[in-house]
C-alpha cells in the first residue's frame, strides 16, 4: 500500500474502490488508468470471480443495502468510491456516503438515472428543455394520445429508465403515438424494467445534436469533450452513430449549451464527478436555443472514450478517477491542441444473428483511421435500436480537421459489410 | 544525439495522436526504443518496444509502419519486438523461463481455472519470455467484459504472490475472437 519515492519517504497509494458491473465496455479502461496512475484498487462487481489475487468483492446493485454492508466490512479505508458504468452509480454514491467521503447525494444520482424525474427537475429550475408529458403505465392509449397532442406533431415517446436510443421512438400523429407506447412497452418488458414504469411524450426538437462531456468539482462544471453528432437522424429511431470533436458549432451557440449542461447538472444536485450531457440546438424561429434532452452521471458510454486523449497522453477514465480523489479538473482549452478526433458506433442493420464483419481491413487502411473494434461475438443475435441495446462496434479516427474525421469515419464504415443471418 | 533524440520525440509523436490510445485501451502499450548509447535507429529502421497485451498491438503492426512512415521520412521500416526480445532495451534475461512458465501453469490449475471454469472459461499459460509470462484466455473468458478485472486484479496479482521472478503478465488473447464471452458488454 505504499510507493517508494526515490530519493523520500514511501508515500501511501491512493486507494479507490471500482464498482464494476458484469456488462460493460469500460471496466478495461478504468482497470487500465488505475494502473498507469499507480493507485490501489478494491473492485466491487455484480459478475467477477472470487478469484485468489485480490478477491472482487461481490455486490448486486438491485440490492444496494445488503451490498453497502457487505463492501463495509470487505473493503477497508478507501479514499474515492468511482462507478464505472450506469447500473453502479446508484450504490456508489450510497457506499460513499456512508464512508464519509465526498460524492454525490443518492437522491442526485436518482434524479440523474430517470428521464421522467430529470424533466421535472429541470421544469422546476427553468432549465430549457422540450415540452413534455408523463404518462403513467396504467394509464390508457388516450393518455398518449392526449400528452403527444399537448406537446405537439411530431413528438418523441420514450422510456424513462433506458439509455442510448433503445426504447425512443419518433411518432407524427396520434395513432403512430399509440403504436409507438406499445412497442416501447414490449421493449421495456424484454429488458426485465418494472411493468409499472412511465413513459415520457416529449416535444420533437430539429436540429443539430451535441454531447457534452465534463468533470464536476464544487458544482463547478470543467468541459472534457463536446463531439458533434452529425449523422443522429430526425427519426423514427434515434441511434447515435458519428460522434465528432471539437464541435464545429458558433462559440456563441456552443457556450449556451455548456452553460445549459451545468445548470441541468446543477438542477439535479450533482456536485461531483462525470457528466455526459445530450443536448440539441433547436433551431426553429431563427434563434439557435440549446435544449436539454437527456444528462447521466458519468461519463460517455461505449468505447468512445477511447477517441479522446488529454495532455500528458492521459485517459478520460484517468482523469475521473483523479476528479474522485479531489485532483483538479484539466484546465479549460487543455484539449485545444489535440488533435480533432471522432467515434463511428456501427448500428445494428436488421435484427437476426451475426455471421461477419468483412471488410475490416480495408475500413482500417482508410487515412485518419486509428482503431477499429467488433464488440459483438459472432453467431450472437442481435437487434438494431429501439429493440436493441448494443452496437456491433467502434471505428476510431483522428485527422487534421473535425470535417477529416468525420469524412474519414465515413468512408471507413461504408468499407464494411454487415452479414446477419 | 540530438538528431536521434529528435527522432525518437517525432515518432513517439505519432504513436501518441494516432493508435496510442486504442492500444492502452486494449491493454498493451508501445514505444520507441532506444538504447543506452540513445540511438534510435541503424540505417533507418526504428525499433519499437511493445508491453501489456501483445494482442493490444501486433495486430495493428503493418498501421503503425505505415504511419510512421508517412509522417517521418527518414524511417524506412519499423521493427516490432517485446520486453526482453533481442534489441530491447528494458528486458534483463530470465534463467528459467520453462521452470517459470510451468510454475504459473501450476498455480493457475490449482487456483484459477477450477474458479473461472464457473463461467465456462479457462486461461493456459502460452510460454514466458525474459520473466514475461504470456497467458491466454479461452471459453467464457475470451472476450467477456470482466476479462481485465480477472486478469489485472485476479491471476496477476496471484501469480506474482507466487511467482516472484516473474517480471511482468501478458494478456494475449484475441478477445475480439471469442464466440461466447460470459459477459457481453452493453452500452449503459
Amino acid at each position: 500500500m505504499t510507493s517508494a519515492v526515490p530519493g523520500g519517504p514511501a508515500l501511501p497509494r491512493p486507494r479507490v474502490l471500482l464498482l464494476v458491473p458484469a456488462r460493460t465496455y469500460r471496466a478495461a479502461g478504468f482497470l487500465l488508468a488505475a494502473g498507469r496512475m499507480g493507485l490501489d484498487l478494491v473492485v466491487g462487481s455484480d459478475g467477477a470471480l472470487p478469484l485468489g489475487g485480490r478477491p472482487v468483492i461481490p455486490v448486486d446493485p438491485g440490492d444496494p443495502e445488503a451490498s453497502v454492508r457487505r463492501i463495509l466490512a470487505r473493503a477497508g479505508p478507501v479514499d474515492a468510491v468511482v462507478a464505472a458504468d450506469t447500473p453502479m452509480l446508484v450504490l456508489a454514491a450510497a457506499v460513499a456516503a456512508r464512508m464519509g467521503l465526498p460524492h454525490n447525494p443518492v437522491e442526485a444520482v436518482l434524479n440523474a438515472t430517470g428521464k421522467d424525474r430529470q424533466r421535472l427537475r429541470w421544469a422546476a429550475a427553468d432549465v430549457t428543455q422540450p415540452s413534455f408529458r408523463i404518462v403513467s403505465a396504467a394509464a390508457p392509449d388516450t393518455a398518449i394520445c392526449d400528452a403527444a397532442r399537448a406537446v405537439g406533431f411530431p413528438c418523441v415517446v420514450k422510456a424513462v429508465s433506458l439509455s442510448a436510443s433503445q426504447g425512443v421512438l419518433r411518432a407524427d400523429d396520434p395513432a403512430s403515438a399509440v403504436t409507438a407506447a406499445r412497442r416501447i412497452r414490449r421493449i421495456l418488458a424484454a429488458a426485465g424494467r418494472s411493468a409499472t414504469e412511465s413513459l415520457l411524450v416529449e416535444e420533437y426538437l430539429p436540429g443539430p445534436e451535441l454531447s457534452i462531456d465534463g468533470l464536476l468539482a464544487g458544482g463547478e462544471l470543467t468541459v472534457t469533450a463536446v463531439f458533434d453528432k452529425p449523422a443522429t437522424p430526425g427519426g423514427p429511431t434515434f441511434e447515435e452513430t458519428l460522434l465528432v470533436t471539437p464541435s464545429r458549432l458558433p462559440r456563441p451557440v456552443l457556450s449556451e449549451a455548456i452553460g445549459t449542461a451545468g445548470q441541468a447538472a446543477c438542477a439535479l444536485g450533482l456536485t461531483r464527478g462525470p457528466i455526459h450531457a445530450e443536448l440539441r440546438i433547436d433551431d426553429r424561429g431563427g434563434q439557435p436555443r440549446a435544449a436539454m434532452l437527456e444528462l447521466a452521471a458519468r461519463c460517455i458510454g461505449g468505447l468512445c472514450s477511447r477517441a479522446l486523449r488529454f495532455p500528458g497522453g492521459a485517459s478520460l477514465e484517468e482523469l475521473v478517477l483523479g476528479n474522485a480523489l479531489g485532483q483538479p479538473p484539466p484546465a479549460a482549452g487543455s484539449r485545444d491542441a489535440v488533435r480533432p478526433s471522432g467515434v463511428f458506433m456501427l448500428p445494428v442493420p436488421r435484427p437476426g444473428v451475426l455471421r461477419a464483419v468483412e471488410g475490416r481491413e480495408g475500413a482500417a487502411a482508410v487515412p485518419g483511421i486509428t482503431g477499429l473494434t467488433i464488440t459483438i461475438p459472432l453467431g450472437q443475435r442481435v437487434q438494431p435500436f429501439p429493440d436493441g441495446d448494443r452496437y456491433l462496434g467502434f471505428i476510431f479516427a483522428e485527422a487534421g480537421t473535425p470535417g477529416e474525421v468525420q469524412d474519414a469515419l465515413i468512408t471507413a464504415s461504408g468499407q464494411l459489410r454487415v452479414v446477419i443471418g | 544525439m540530438t538528431g536521434q533524440a529528435d527522432l525518437a520525440a517525432a515518432v513517439q509523436a505519432v504513436l501518441e495522436r494516432t493508435v496510442l490510445p486504442s492500444v492502452i485501451a486494449r491493454g498493451g502499450a508501445v514505444r520507441v526504443a532506444v538504447t543506452a548509447d540513445g540511438v534510435v535507429t541503424a540505417d533507418g529502421v526504428v525499433t519499437l518496444e511493445a508491453t501489456g497485451s501483445p494482442g493490444a498491438v501486433f495486430p495493428l503492426a503493418a498501421r503503425i509502419e505505415a504511419l510512421i512512415r508517412t509522417a517521418v521520412p527518414d524511417v524506412t521500416a519499423v521493427r516490432l519486438i517485446t520486453p526482453g526480445q533481442a534489441g530491447s532495451p528494458s528486458g534483463a534475461a530470465g534463467p528459467t523461463e520453462a521452470d517459470l512458465a510451468e510454475s504459473a501453469r501450476r498455480v493457475l490449475d490449482a487456483e484459477v481455472n477450477p474458479a473461472i471454469a464457473a463461467h465456462r472459461g479457462h486461461v493456459s499459460v502460452e510460454g514466458c519470455e525474459q520473466g514475461w509470462v504470456r497467458i491466454r484466455l479461452e471459453g467464457g473468458c475470451q472476450g467477456c467484459s470482466l476479462a481485465e478485472v480477472t486478469v489485472r486484479q485476479g491471476i496477476e496479482p496471484l501469480l506474482r504472490a507466487r511467482l516472484p521472478a516473474m517480471t511482468g503478465l501478458a494478456d494475449i488473447t484475441d478477445h475480439e475472437a471469442g464466440t461466447e464471452p460470459f459477459f457481453s458488454p452493453e452500452k449503459r
